[in-house]
């Protein structure tokens, strides 16, 4: 263990050591860069929109948004089919003559 | 140019009054930046951040503040996020090295030479750089503020919207904690 008295004068003169610290200067060619930069950035309306919605965020809960209106959808038709009744059966029979032969009415069709 | 004119020209999306602009302001900006990341890319690409969204957003800018004092928050703002991104990659790259999966090694953080510092402090000034690394967020704003870019308590106080006597606050911890870390730092060598 050193000296506490030098420790305690490294640290002083260490948190002294940014006295008369110059300013640092920027890279002469910044303001070239920036423009590049912002000519980069004008991309067109389509090009971030796709990048918004590919965003993993925005993308999972477009599914599952679509997921929840199937599911509903689907329920919703499930419950109110309800089964057809016996006249809308003899109904529908009768319009297209599918009602069952009997041997008379074969007799009948031969004469 | 008068400031007040100078923004209004950026405001209307004159090119000349950006240009302007960024030679006035680029040294700040870049000394505020390297103060705080310790990386001379890093800080040239937080100072072409800023101005980029200091031309895109200069409409929202209302003569409540400085324009400096503006150009100080995104600055910081930047530069902070910037700083929180590098250390959960390292975090990341941390753990990838505990399990194996990547065959890298973790590089330790070169010393940072400050291009301003006194040449005989050089060396000094490297190990206060260290220990500012270790300083939390808002300490280390405040600190490197004050010592690398000259600002007083007050204009800090504008600068990260708090009270002159939070600065000085933060200022007695900024110092008490680089207290402690060198006398760590100097007792074990």
């Amino acid at each position: 263990m050193k000296d506490k008295e030098h420790i305690q004068l490294e640290v002083n003169k260490t948190l002294d050591s940014f006295d008369d610290i110059q300013r640092a200067s920027a890279n002469p060619f910044l303001f070239t860069r920036i423009k590049a930069r912002l000519l980069g950035e004008e991309k067109s309306f389509w090009s971030r929109a796709v990048v918004f919605i590919s965003r993993p965020a925005i993308s999972l809960s477009a599914i599952a948004v679509a997921i929840i209106i199937n599911a509903a959808v689907f329920f919703e038709f499930r419950s109110e089919s309800v089964p057809t009744t016996q006249d809308e059966e003899q109904v529908f029979a009768s319009e297209y003559n599918l009602s069952p032969s009997t041997i008379y009415d074969a007799t009948v069709d031969q004469q | 140019m008068d400031e007040q004119i100078l923004i209004e020209k950026l405001k209307q999306g004159d090119e000349a009054a950006f240009k302007q602009v960024v030679e006035t302001w680029q040294n700040m900006v870049y000394n505020t930046a390297l103060g705080i990341l310790q990386n001379a890319e890093d800080a040239e690409d937080v100072a072409q951040e800023v101005f980029v969204q200091a031309y895109q957003s200069v409409k929202t800018f209302k003569a409540e503040s400085k324009f400096s004092t503006w150009l100080y928050r995104i600055t910081i703002s930047k530069a902070l996020d910037h700083l929180r991104r590098k250390k959960r990659k390292k975090r990341f790259a941390y753990v990838q090295s505990l399990f194996g999966t990547e065959n890298q090694t973790i590089i330790e953080q070169p010393d940072f030479h400050h291009p301003g510092v006194v040449l005989d402090n050089k060396e000094r000034a490297a190990i206060l750089f260290k220990a500012i690394d270790h300083l939390p967020e808002n300490q280390k704003v405040a600190f490197s503020l004050h010592k690398l870019e000259g600002l007083s308590y007050q204009e800090i106080s504008e600068v990260m919207k708090t009270t002159l006597s939070s600065v000085e606050s933060l200022m007695h911890r900024a110092k008490n904690n680089l207290k402690k870390w060198l006398e760590k730092y100097y007792g074990r060598g």
